[in-house]
């Protein structure tokens, strides 16, 4: 199989997905824009109503991060058991086990596609211009979907082996949910040391930030730490590849055994 | 690749075993399979019938013709340049997908463009006999309905080695016999088949040479009547 069919086959697997999820819900498509927004919401009652941060700009803080880690979580969760869930097609084809994750993930781009959109809105409904720094956000994108591609094979390898890593990452996702700064301000912690140990510890705390600092304050995102999540997840990527495609016969009797 | 008697070699399995741990004691549906050091040559334009109890390693023994898994110990040969697809009916449906999204996947897993799957899809559609619920989601489909999508799709592809996997063995009598009759067709140009089924009938009808399987072994090769026989004594 050609580098361009991989990449046909893993588009027409993704889209048909998309659209016998949109059919079994009464609302569709709908759902897209509305589970991330239910999502977002939640956490506004929760903080801002109830706890009362006292950010005047808290639900624009707190979009910029969760739906970016929505995007990372579902997909990564998602991708994690995708080998296992299409062993049917596993037990009947030789095709790189690379493949059943990247669909996953190429599902929740197209998703993601539509919430950013959202996400725009609301920005220049709360009075935010765009500016040329926003273009700082295609490489923030680009190291975030590295990233997510690296995890969702590093997952799906992981659910193939041992099962009971499908719980281990679901609560994983729970774990980064609390700690990667989604609804406080990892710059705003009591110790200036304790922001720098977490941006450098947790990548998608940095990420989270980024998407912050280029949308809400026109900073662009310290491109040194950048570029090394961005090549860090290219290696993880690169090396998962190998692994898959050296092992894929093996994958295959652990997803059927 | 060429055989002692001079005929091209399109498959061989050299002293292949395959064993492995599961700790829940399952495989496929519930049964263990392993196989033990199985030699076997497959000639070009040969029929070959696989036959044997439920549960001896039979779909294993076809994963491994086609690539799907690896043996544990020996090798499996493929003549240089040869294509294989491993043709089975049910397992591999997306439930949630229509027949003719599951048919357009499939095609296009077997390695064709998408241009090339759209094209058979008409095809596909009017040799099932699907009619209408071809567009409807495959997890409202009857056995008899995966059986006839499930051996169309296979029919459509077109590979030097077919491994079939039971798939005639499925639907109601009238598609089985218009199944069987594209089958042979097929078979009768210099198509090389290997084709496992229970049904005796099939196997003799189908194939010009048979094995038989029991416990990881071969126990019979050979001219399927009497391969068959050896089969009925082991029942």
């Amino acid at each position: 199989m050609s580098l361009v069919q991989y990449f046909r086959l893993v588009d027409t697997m993704a889209r048909m997905s998309l659209r016998a999820e949109a059919s079994r819900y009464f609302l569709g498509y709908i759902w897209w824009i509305l589970e991330p927004m239910l999502w977002v919401s939640v956490f506004y009652v929760v903080f801002e109503v109830l706890l009362q941060t006292g950010r005047a700009d808290f639900l624009v803080f707190l979009m910029c991060g969760k739906l970016a880690f929505l995007w990372f979580s579902k997909s990564v969760n998602q991708a994690a058991n995708s080998i296992v869930m299409n062993r049917g097609l596993v037990g009947r084809i030789n095709v790189t086990k690379t493949l059943f994750p990247l669909a996953v993930v190429q599902e929740g781009l197209y998703r993601q596609g539509a919430v950013f959109l959202l996400l725009f809105g609301v920005l220049l409904v709360w009075g935010y211009t765009p500016s040329p720094t926003w273009l700082c956000l295609v490489p923030v994108v680009l190291v975030n979907y590295l990233m997510i591609v690296a995890c969702a094979y590093i997952g799906a390898c992981l659910v193939c082996l041992v099962r009971d890593f499908s719980m281990i990452i679901a609560l994983g996702m729970t774990f980064l949910l609390f700690t990667s700064g989604i609804f406080w301000d990892v710059r705003a912690l009591p110790d200036p040391a304790m922001t720098g140990l977490v941006l450098a510890v947790n990548p998608l705390a940095f990420l989270l930030d980024a998407y912050r600092q280029v949308l809400m304050f026109n900073t662009p995102p310290d491109w040194a730490h950048l570029g090394w999540v961005g090549l860090g997840s290219a290696a993880l990527l690169y090396v998962m590849v190998v692994i898959m495609r050296r092992n894929s016969q093996y994958f295959a009797l652990k997803a059927l055994s | 690749m060429i055989s002692a008697d001079g005929k091209p070699v399109m498959l061989s399995l050299e002293e292949v075993s395959l064993s492995y741990q599961s700790r829940r004691q399952s495989f496929d549906h519930g049964s263990h399979h392993v196989l033990e050091r199985v030699s076997l040559e497959i000639h070009e334009g040969e029929t070959l019938g696989i036959i044997g109890r439920n549960g001896v390693g039979k779909t294993t023994m076809l994963r491994l013709m086609a690539g799907i898994l690896a043996p544990t110990s020996g090798r499996v040969r493929q003549h240089p340049g040869k294509t294989s697809a491993l043709l089975t009916i049910g397992l591999g449906f997306r439930p949630d997908l229509s027949g003719r999204d599951n048919a357009m996947l499939a095609a296009m897993l077997q390695g064709a463009t998408a241009r090339q799957a759209r094209g058979y899809l008409e095809e596909i559609k009017a040799f099932s006999e699907l009619g209408d619920s071809f567009e409807e989601r495959v997890k409202t489909y009857s056995a008899g309905m995966l059986a006839r999508l499930g051996f169309t799709t296979a029919l459509m592809t077109h590979v030097d080695i077919l491994l079939v996997d039971e798939v005639l063995s499925v639907g109601d009598a009238q598609f089985r016999e218009k199944a069987q009759k594209a089958m042979i067709e097929r078979i009768t140009g210099d198509q090389t088949v290997v084709f496992v089924s229970h049904m005796e009938g099939q196997v003799r009808d189908i194939c010009n040479r048979a094995i038989c399987i029991e416990a990881g072994r071969i126990v019979a090769d050979g001219e399927p009547q009497a391969v068959l026989k050896t089969y009925r004594e082991l029942r």
